[in-house]
């Protein structure tokens, strides 16, 4: 029989810590394998860093790139959380928007990028434009899930009680939808570093996509793999220093201090 | 002035309220009485503009009535002071204002120690408290009760209806109470309607709150009620 321990439900930090350390091992292991033209050594790449960052360009590119994500991450947020609390209350709006979620989830996005080359060109519009398309309807499918579980006799008592619109969204709908509109952002944020580094290397002038291209043209594999590094510490900071805490302080009522 | 003339609910073929005539006039206190089913709660939520009615006309003239349900129906995100504030907040006083209000109503159903406390930390009891201080600290004029107090021990019950009957009183509130406890019922209401079948029976009373008929009247109403549950 097996006995419950406390913290059941949360990640083992000396578990991850081994994952990392695991991942890193195999890393090393193929860059031997492949040799240094085609794959750099975890500490090839962590001593590429410090002359990558101290360059003039790197701000540039990284400037850019994370302006990119913010505006393409924020505006397809917002359009999907807008989009699903107006559907979350409207079945005709949500029959209206389902088959556009559908076109939008089931389209590769390396169609979407073609497309908004032609459209737009290269550069940020193409860029953002890529990104709110591709991140608006992971929020939109989880704001509409959450609207159709908030509770209905909450719902009721704020009307009893004559909650206005933005009362109503601040202290019932927001809260209520706390947890799948993080666990979205959490992906949509992930997702939109991803696909806005994508876009950049197949069509932007600028950005580190476009750095990651170029390195990977002049075979500088170990600036390559420095910018890969970069990029999985900004998804960690997002993610564990942003994220997370954020999901802690608004779930601080599901733990009671039984003061 | 809350007025019912011939009003109708049905929930698809099936007829909840039929022919309905009542008449609240300001400061009025009635209790409604019936067996489960009857369509008691279907009528309060009616009065409170939660449903819309299927015939009839519904006149609603009270400045600002409040529902009070069976459950406390907290945001379990909030503190029990925010479940306070927050409709005083709606009703446009200011967020520094609402707060000393429900600070207030917190204090007078005795939880000066919870207003931070988050409604899962809360028992049954002070969760029905805080929705109690949520209904009077709007000073309705117009109090609908639906069985607030049927999950509470009866010395909470007694505490908490005798609280709600001077609160009443004072502000001249209209009522319509819900309760399976003739006892209580006599405590708060000025007269009697029962509910049954969708239609409703006036039942005289003997005397006004508190007067010793009220006794022969719970008696009374106790074998209405024994009568009902008996009928098919």
């Amino acid at each position: 029989m097996n006995t419950p321990r406390a913290g059941k439900g949360r990640t083992s930090r000396g578990w991850a810590a081994a994952g990392v350390l695991l991942l890193l091992l195999a890393w090393h292991v193929a860059a031997r394998q492949l040799g240094p033209l085609l794959m750099a050594t975890p500490w090839e790449a962590l001593c590429a860093i410090g002359p990558l960052v101290s360059s003039d360009r790197f701000f540039a590119h990284a400037g850019l790139s994370l302006m990119r994500i913010g505006v393409g991450v924020l505006a397809g947020a917002s359009i999907g959380f807008t989009l699903g609390v107006l559907a979350g209350h409207s079945t005709r709006l949500r029959g209206l928007i389902e088959p556009l979620r559908w076109l939008l989830m089931a389209l590769p996005p390396v169609v979407v990028v073609v497309l908004a080359m032609l459209w737009f060109g290269l550069g940020s519009p193409m860029v953002v434009f890529i990104t709110t398309l591709m991140m608006a309807p992971g929020m939109y499918v989880n704001t509409v899930k959450g609207m159709l579980h908030v509770d209905r006799q909450l719902v009721e008592m704020t009307h009893v009680y004559r909650y206005g619109a933005w009362l109503r969204l601040r202290h019932l709908y927001l809260p209520a939808l706390s947890a799948p509109l993080l666990a979205a952002l959490l992906i949509a944020t992930c997702g939109g570093v991803r696909l806005v580094v994508m876009a950049e290397v197949l069509g932007a002038e600028n950005g580190v996509g476009y750095a990651l291209a170029n390195a990977r043209s002049t075979f500088d594999t170990a600036e390559l793999f420095a910018w890969v590094l970069l990029i999985l510490g900004l998804v960690a900071m997002l993610e564990f220093a942003l994220l997370q805490p954020l999901q802690r302080r608004l779930g601080r009522w599901m733990e009671p201090s039984h003061a | 002035m809350l007025e019912m003339q011939a009003l109708s609910l049905r929930y698809g073929d099936q007829a909840v309220l039929e022919d309905i005539d009542l008449r609240l006039a300001p400061g009025e206190r009635v209790g409604l009485l019936g067996p489960s089913g009857a369509g008691k709660s279907s009528l309060l939520r009616l009065a409170a503009g939660l449903l819309p009615p299927s015939g009839g006309q519904l006149r609603n003239t009270f400045r600002c009535p409040v529902l009070m349900f069976q459950e406390p129906r907290l945001l379990p995100w909030r503190h029990a002071l925010d479940n306070v504030a927050l409709p005083l907040r709606a009703a446009g006083h200011a967020a520094a204002r609402a707060e000393a209000i429900a600070h207030d109503w917190l204090a007078r159903v005795g939880l000066d120690r919870a207003m931070r406390a988050w409604p899962g930390e809360l028992s049954g009891g002070m969760a029905q408290r805080v929705s109690l201080a949520r209904a009077l600290a709007l000073a309705p004029d117009l109090l609908l009760l639906d069985e607030p107090f049927s999950a509470l021990d009866p010395a909470l019950r007694l505490q908490l209806s005798a609280c709600c009957h001077k609160e009443m009183a004072a502000r001249k509130s209209a009522l319509l109470c819900i309760s399976h406890d003739p006892h209580e019922l006599l405590g708060l209401v000025d007269r009697c309607v029962l509910v049954q079948h969708g239609r409703l029976t006036p039942i005289p009373l003997g005397g006004p709150i508190g007067s010793p008929q009220r006794t022969a009247d719970a008696d009374r109403l106790r074998a209405v009620l024994l009568d009902t549950r008996a009928q098919p």
